[in-house]
């Protein structure tokens, strides 16, 4: 266990899925880029706060694509001036980015507050309603948003080009990931897993077991708000059926095909996903069989049931099983 | 260890954030870096560039999901039979529109199709779809979308997008045309308001209604539907004494109701309520106010038979808005001419009014959201004609579409200042056939609506809404001209 | 360790270190009291709500919709009504969804589909009875053409759910995340092959002839097809009640709901129960779902609203409770026929998100609903 086979691990290979990355622009198509690799960043960001809930915080949560819509809503009514709908506020763009961070970050305050003392089961239920919520207030409210959404959003000058869209999606997927990973060897990373695992034992070791909780949702809810903003910019437009039970399970779908227990399954997931829904319809033949773009959702449940039946830690746990096995094998092999 | 491994994720922070600090720079100096992904605009897909040299590259944009998801079919076969009457398409099946047809041409200028979007009745989908279809698949010509927010969402992409031309397929909002203002984005057919002109003026003038409750979904759509049934109703001198939206996906529809006056305080109700909520909002009534006296009610085009199969013979007699095509009993040699060219280009078409089940194409083609992706195909045809093939000016090809009027089965259709269509309306009256299905009678034709409603409506008016807009009187201009309709034949 | 164990056994490990030196100087009992002191408070806040409310609706809601029930106990005694009947057929939804988490703590997420199934096979069978597809009318249907399309869709419902537990479920108990995830993948599916086979417009079931009439009552007009409902939901609730209560399958049943391993323990074959319990939650979202389709119709997206409306109901009154179910039933129904009616005009669009509002009063009192624990 030194430095040397630490850097041919892991941390090397993402390193290098970095930089390629990076460079992806001058290899790859623009659609391919600007769309595909843009919305895989955009719904794996989205995805990771799901996967960082149910990691560390042991709460599968569906209440983030709410936390997403709140601040792409939030964004659309501060910088928009003159719109059809919404408050129209017409502020500086990044006065509404700051705007939409501080309210889904209260918003993640309260909910999470509420949703602290249920966990598993429970928890996931609590969160869908929040959800339900969500959507009827913005249905429902017309100052804020109304049935028809908030349209003709324009991203900040600064992000003009498509292309860095893109980059501010790396930036700040890499950003998430290292600082999940991060958090998790500080102490209150350490407190929130001992919550995760055995919720009485910490609370009876003086720990306040709601308050991480909330403190989990609440950063889980801030990064969820950070990638609606980039989904704003990207779409262009949002409204209430954008944050809808379907887009809200898809998203749990996503973070559940690459695996809700690693982190970087949610950007694998995320890949999956928009590959299948881009892409599946234009293989050869595949019409043959039935699968035409009309059953793309067919596609998707009978993919996520095999996950599921394979392995409930996704594709990335069935990926770290096939080499792990194998090596278990030669040694087992080399022993006897 | 950990220590390592924190040095490590550190380490790969520091690489990340500099390559992308490295990245940044280059593409922050000016937006022409080489990248091919840095453009701005779109249509470059896959190295097939969008222009007039290569003839038009057509991209459909259909609902194969979601409440519309029945009618994929019959939008595709839509614009297939308008390009197979007129530009010599053939289709490459003679069961399905989806397979999609080869050989079209339009003053030498081939119309190719390259793909078919699939919608799920929400914006952010369409809006996904779209840019597959001209950013990954080349398409510089879109015929869609089919419902009314994605139409919003479209007509801005067009607007960002001035490069591609946007044919509407059978999207109803107002705002799409009204207030969007994309100078690409063009539509040949009527929006929900304007499908419940003319409908006042009848109630008001000849049933003698002077109160009217309104109940309607609460969404764009139904906001949309009622703005337009109330512009009309008041203007001739009716009034509005009630509005009740019910919020989208109720159940129970009894406490709304209750919220509706009794039917002895009011001369008649207006219906905009769709999907369930058609036949559970009418049964509530009948519930909790009383039976259906079919003379009291009016609706939308949600009470249209093939729409609404499910409702009961008790609506018979209510009067129903107009969408995109007429009744059934209004046989025009033009209309009859249309619908045996559907029946020649397929064998069986599966629409959705069949049940998915193959059925004579007639069936779809009569129906609005076949219809108004056909006007959008014929549209396609003729403004191609007006430009000689020749697309690569495309300020002179969109003031040529601009100035179309296409002579179609169910009436002339022009565009106005903010291209969207004039048209005519057909109002019907719903009876009972011999075989006890509800059928739609053709009482009135109103001609040449237009979305703005002698100024009801106007690019600087609010989108219609639960109060919005008020019970005015005003002059409109098709008030009294109504042609009516006596067994299926227009007098005068 | 090799450098490729991967990072579930690194935390698993690292947690045990965190555990290993804490002092257990506490019991876990003494812990679970001081919550139970501190959701007192909460109490008394309910109770002061439940009164402000009934206030509200008695004497003040001037400018209502309905107004004050002291005004006008006409539309009062309807909007309760109102409440009851939809309450019964929420019952009916929400029951078997209650019945299969009770056991074996399944979240069925399929529970929607299975419900819209069932409206829809009942709806074919229906048009093929009475002989025509659309525009029926209810004098042209008997009782039977109404209870023969029932118990097919409630069957066939009944039997895919077997199929789905004996396929998907049954070898992987315990697993509860694992199994609401399949039973999500199994929703997806369904819903899109529904579509595919039963359009996207909206259909319906019709109601009996025989009890499609109307009463006047406290000078309203109300409709017998909701008591009609009622009636149903309550025999089924009685038949339940029988079921769990006086057989010995049922005891079983109950005996699982308390301790499983206690059950197993005794030597029972609790696969078959499980079994046996996946086929009639099922059978009972059939049933609901044809009740469901006869009230309110049925097209894409109801499975979806019924999923809610069940997970609601079962939220507020508890997980795996019949008593809660019934509960969460009457004060779900109660909050959705009375905001609309009671909220002052001007509010009265947000009556849905009131209702969900509901919701959260009840978690925050009770976390694990009005008679649910924790798992």
């Amino acid at each position: 266990m030194n430095l040397r086979a630490r850097l041919t691990g892991e941390p090397l290979a993402l390193a290098g899925l970095v930089l390629f990355l990076i460079l992806l622009p001058s290899l790859a198509t623009a659609f391919f880029v600007n769309f595909v690799m843009t919305q895989t960043l955009i719904l794996g960001l989205a995805a990771a706060t799901i996967v960082f809930l149910s990691r560390y915080g042991g709460m599968t949560s569906l209440a983030q694509l709410l936390m997403f819509g709140i601040a792409g809503f939030m964004f659309g009514n501060a910088a928009l001036d003159g719109g059809a709908r919404g408050l129209n506020l017409g502020w500086h763009p990044w006065a509404a980015v700051g705007f939409a961070i501080v309210v889904t970050t209260l918003a993640a305050v309260v909910l999470g507050a509420i949703a602290s003392r249920t966990t598993g089961i429970y928890f996931l239920m609590l969160t869908l309603v929040y959800g339900v919520i969500g959507y009827f207030v913005f249905a429902q409210i017309v100052e804020i948003s109304g049935p028809g959404g908030i349209t003709s959003i324009q991203r900040p000058d600064l992000l003009g080009p498509p292309v860095r869209l893109y980059y501010a999606g790396l930036l700040l997927s890499v950003l998430a990931y290292v600082g999940f990973r991060a958090l998790r060897r500080t102490a209150f990373g350490l407190a929130l897993q001992g919550v995760r695992d055995d919720p009485v034992r910490m609370a009876s070791l003086g720990f306040n077991v709601p308050l991480h909780r909330t403190l989990a949702f609440v950063l889980a809810g801030f990064v969820a708000g950070l990638a609606g903003l980039l989904n704003v910019w990207w779409n262009g437009q949002i409204d209430p059926a954008s944050i809808s039970i379907g887009p809200t399970l898809i998203l749990l779908i996503i973070a559940v095909i690459g695996g809700i227990s690693s982190l970087e399954g949610a950007w694998l997931g995320a890949f999956v996903y928009v590959l299948v829904f881009t892409y599946l319809r234009d293989l050869p033949l595949v019409d043959r069989i039935g699968i035409t773009e009309a059953r793309f959702n067919t596609v998707i449940g009978v993919i996520v049931l095999a996950i599921m039946v394979l392995s409930p830690e996704g594709l990335t746990g069935i990926a770290r099983r096939l080499p792990v096995r194998t090596i278990r094998k030669e040694l087992g092999g080399t022993r006897a | 260890m950990s220590r390592q491994r924190r040095r490590a994720s550190l380490a790969l922070s520091v690489t990340a954030g500099l390559a992308l600090l490295a990245a940044g720079c280059g593409g922050g100096d000016d937006d022409s870096t080489g990248l091919p992904a840095d453009q701005e605009s779109a249509g470059g897909g896959d190295g097939s560039p969008a222009g007039g040299d290569e003839g038009i590259r057509l991209g459909i944009l259909g609902q194969c999901e979601g409440p519309f998801g029945g009618f994929h079919e019959d939008v595709v076969a839509g614009t297939t039979l308008a390009l197979a009457q007129f530009a010599g398409a053939t289709p490459n099946s003679s069961t399905s529109a989806l397979e999609g047809f080869s050989g079209a041409e339009v003053a030498g200028t081939p119309i190719e199709l390259v793909g078919i979007g699939c919608g799920d009745d929400t914006a952010d989908r369409i809006v996904q779809e779209v840019r597959r279809l001209v950013e990954q698949l080349g398409a510089n010509v879109i015929i869609g979308p089919l419902s009314g927010d994605e139409g919003i969402a479209i007509a801005e992409y067009a607007k960002a997008n001035p490069e591609i031309t946007v044919f509407a397929g059978i999207s109803g909002s107002q705002e799409q045309t009204l207030q969007v203002q994309a100078p690409n984005y063009f539509r040949f057919y009527g929006d929900g308001a304007i499908w419940s002109a003319g409908l006042g003026d009848l109630l008001h003038n000849q049933e003698g209604w002077d109160t009217v409750a309104v109940i309607a979904d609460d969404y764009s759509f139904g906001h949309t539907s009622a703005a337009g049934f109330i512009a009309d109703f008041c203007a001739v001198g009716g009034d509005v004494v009630s509005r009740v939206f019910p919020p989208l996906g109720t159940t129970d529809y009894s406490s709304y109701i209750a919220q509706l006056p009794n039917p002895d305080e009011v001369d008649g109700y207006f219906w905009a309520v769709g999907g369930t909520g058609t036949q559970a909002a009418l049964e509530a009534f009948v519930n909790g106010k009383g039976d259906l006296t079919g003379d009291q009610h009016a609706g939308n085009l949600f009470f249209n038979p093939n729409l609404a199969q499910a409702l009961g013979t008790g609506i018979a007699g209510a009067y129903v808005g107009g969408f995109a095509t007429l009744p059934g009993d209004v046989q025009t040699p033009e209309i009859e001419e249309y619908l045996a060219a559907a029946d020649a280009t397929w064998e069986t078409i599966p629409g959705s009014l069949s049940g998915n089940e193959p059925a004579p194409p007639s069936v779809a083609a009569a129906f609005g959201f076949f219809y108004g992706y056909y006007t959008a195909g014929v549209a396609l045809v003729e403004s191609l004609e007006a430009v000689g093939g020749d697309i690569s000016d495309l300020d002179a090809y969109h003031a040529a579409i601009s100035d179309l009027t296409l002579d179609l089965p169910y009436g002339e259709i022009s565009l106005d200042e903010n291209r969207s269509g004039i048209v005519d309306v057909g109002l019907s009256r719903l009876v009972l056939d011999d075989a006890g299905d509800v059928v739609q009678e053709t009482v009135a034709i109103v001609p040449g609506v237009d979305q703005t409603f002698g100024g009801t409506f106007s690019p600087d008016t609010p989108s219609p809404g639960r109060d919005f807009p008020a019970c005015e009187e005003r002059d409109l201009p098709w008030v009294g001209n109504a042609i009516p309709v006596v067994d299926g034949v227009p007098q005068g | 360790m090799t450098p490729a164990s991967n990072g579930l056994d690194q935390v698993r490990r690292e947690d045990e270190r965190t555990t290993s030196t804490e002092v257990r100087s506490r019991s876990a009992a003494s812990v679970r009291s001081r919550l139970t002191e501190l959701r007192r408070p909460s109490v008394w806040v309910a109770a002061v709500v439940a009164v402000a409310v009934a206030a509200w609706v008695l004497v003040l809601a001037d400018g209502t919709p309905a107004g004050a029930a002291a005004d006008d106990p006409g539309k009062f005694l309807v909007t309760v009504l109102d409440a009851v009947t939809f309450a019964g057929l929420l019952f009916v939804a929400a029951s078997g969804f209650t019945l299969i988490f009770g056991l074996m703590r399944t979240v069925n997420m399929a529970h929607g589909s299975l419900f819209l199934l069932a409206a829809y096979v009942a709806i074919r069978v229906q048009e093929a009875m009475v002989g025509r597809s659309r525009n029926i009318d209810p004098a042209d249907v008997g009782l039977l053409d109404w209870l023969v399309p029932m118990l097919a869709g409630a069957g066939v419902a009944a039997v895919l759910g077997l199929a789905i537990q004996q396929v998907f479920l049954q070898w992987n108990e315990g697993q509860e995340m694992r199994q609401t995830l399949l039973t999500l993948a199994i929703t997806v599916v369904l819903a899109d092959q529904m579509l595919r086979e039963f359009g996207g417009l909206a259909q319906r079931m019709v109601w009996p002839g025989a009890v499609t009439h109307f009463f006047t009552i406290g000078g309203e007009r109300y409709a017998a097809t909701r008591l009609f409902m009622l009636g149903i939901a309550v025999l089924v609730g009685v038949l339940l009640w029988l079921w769990l209560n006086r057989t010995s399958v049922g005891m079983v049943i109950r005996a699982g709901v308390d301790d499983r391993q206690m059950v197993r323990g005794l030597g029972i074959n609790i696969k078959r129960v499980f079994a046996l319990t996946f086929l009639v939650g099922s059978f009972l979202a059939g049933v609901g779902g044809v009740l469901g389709a006869s009230f309110a119709g049925a097209a894409p997206g109801t499975d979806g609203s019924w999923l809610l409306n069940s997970l609601v109901v079962v939220i507020i009154g508890g997980l795996g409770s019949l008593k809660g179910a019934a509960a969460g039933s009457l004060l779900y129904g109660t909050v959705v026929a009375f905001s609309p009616a009671y909220l002052p005009s001007q509010y009265s669009y947000y009556a849905i998100i009131m209702t969900f509002g509901l919701l959260a009063l009840v978690l925050a009192v009770r976390p694990y609903g009005l008679f649910g624990r924790p798992a």
